[in-house]
């Protein structure tokens, strides 16, 4: 007997999500199949919900459902503390830390020239315009700490030199739980480089 | 299964799932291989930071031969190139000079000569130095030593020295023609011939001295656009790379 078609698509449909073949998603279609009806409009709407209401906050280019975002529109935050990020789900890591009181700027990418990604396809002119609008006193680079991360906080650092704002990147180095013994020695320069003053 | 062991560069760097990342190499006693390292996208991978685009490692990995995924084992940084990655320019030549060793070559290929110069190359690329007469000499000789070498001696159809102060080029027989030659013939661009014999040094300079040579602009610039034009003739298209590194180096 052939499968009924609405559940083929369903299949296919899942299969594109990243990281789902076809026994899982065959699984996953079962499942919504035989589950309650609720749970799958619930589960409908959510998907809905994400593309309709979900827009890019003018000033950070993170993700909101008002814009400015909640961070930006918060009078509590530091204006004169951008941190630069590259993807959106970064602000809401480092906001799960809840140390950094400043506001952030979403890169939406970063320099990778073997993808053919320039300094023009991502936020850049937004971050200086920001800069250049005043007030902001300190830029902190959180990209990744790999070889395109690098060159984008290289690239922001010269973009930004001429406005006089103190730029910094978030340290590099040994992990913390990690042992120092098995560490390359790259990463140990890297620790070596960011190190602090205890006093 | 055999272990393999070798000096290799990193080309590439793929996510593979959350934890691993599928990773292209040039090996010296393998050629290009494709190789899975597992857990290596966790903060505390093993792998640390010699799994890096344009790192230089001692790599071990296994599976079976003629297998088209390897295993990464271990991998111990030999030669980062921090200078190369401290200048956005320098970076970027890097970057190209690895995208056209990836785009030039197929799994499987063992050359060691080409490693050898790949290697070199990187090492003498300085910012204080111009790094587009290297690009030049690069551009030129990995095409030869992948067997692609334009024919500069003598015209490609009566084999006699050119006399005049140009020649013609084909990008499709990669040759010269010389004046009386050109007739009929699908010859897509012209060469001084002082850029020719330019050409030529570059062909054969060795690759310690390479900062010594001094190239007329006009000369430069014509250097350029044939190499370029040799390379597309070869891929049959534009690598990601090369617009973003002419982007970059015209932008500072
Ligand atoms: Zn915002
Ligand atoms: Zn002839």
């Amino acid at each position: 007997m052939k499968r009924p078609s609405v559940l083929t698509d369903l299949i296919q449909e899942l299969k594109r999500l990243p990281g789902i073949g076809q026994k899982t998603a065959e699984r996953l279609s079962f499942f919504i199949m035989r589950g309650e009806k609720l749970r799958a409009e619930k589960l409908s709407a959510a998907i809905t919900n994400v593309k309709e209401k979900i827009v890019l906050c003018s000033q950070c280019h993170g993700i909101t459902e008002r814009n400015p975002c909640d961070i930006c529109s918060d009078e509590r935050r530091d204006r004169s503390l951008i941190c630069v990020v590259e993807e959106p789900h970064d602000v809401y890591v480092l906001e799960n830390v809840g140390e950094f009181k400043g506001v952030y700027h979403v890169l939406m990418g970063v320099i990778s020239p073997l993808d053919g990604i320039g300094p023009g396809e991502l936020t850049l002119d937004g971050l200086k315009a920001r800069v250049e609008a005043g007030g902001v006193k300190e830029i902190i680079i959180a990209t990744n700490p790999d070889l395109e991360g690098d060159a984008t906080a290289i690239y922001i650092a010269k973009l930004l030199k001429a406005n006089g704002v103190k730029l910094s990147r978030i340290a590099r180095g040994v992990p913390v739980g990690g042992d120092i013994e098995y560490a390359d020695t790259v990463t140990l320069q890297k620790a070596l480089e960011g190190r602090t003053d205890m006093g | 299964m055999p272990l393999f062991r070798t000096r290799a560069l990193v080309l590439r760097v793929h996510y593979l799932s959350d934890t691993d990342k599928l990773v292209t190499f040039y090996t010296e006693r393998y050629g290009k291989i494709k190789a899975v390292a597992k857990g290596a996208r966790r903060i505390k991978s093993k792998f640390g930071a010699s799994l890096e685009p344009l790192t230089l490692i001692s790599l071990i990995y296994f599976g079976k031969e003629h297998q088209s995924l390897y295993r990464v084992n271990q991998c111990d940084i030999v030669e980062f190139h921090q200078t190369v990655r401290d200048s956005l320019a320098t970076c970027f030549y890097a970057l190209y000079f690895i995208d056209l060793l990836d785009s030039l070559t197929a799994e499987g290929q063992t050359d060691p000569n080409l490693f050898m110069f790949v290697t070199s190359t990187l090492e003498s690329l300085t910012p204080e130095q111009n790094p587009e007469l290297l690009c030049r000499i690069y551009e030129l000789r990995i095409l030869a030593l992948l067997g692609y070498k334009p024919r500069l001696e003598q015209c490609v159809k009566c084999g006699q020295f050119p006399r005049s102060h140009w020649v013609g080029f084909s990008y499709n027989s990669q040759g010269i023609y010389c004046a009386p030659c050109l007739d009929g013939n699908p010859v897509e661009t012209r060469i001084n011939l002082g850029t020719l014999q330019y050409l030529k040094k570059l062909l054969t300079l060795d690759l310690n001295r390479w900062s010594r040579l001094k190239i007329p602009k006009g000369s430069e610039e014509e250097l350029e656009q044939f190499t370029h034009r040799l390379i597309l003739a070869r891929l049959g298209r534009e690598l990601k790379s090369y617009p973003l590194l002419k982007q970059i180096i015209h932008n500072y």
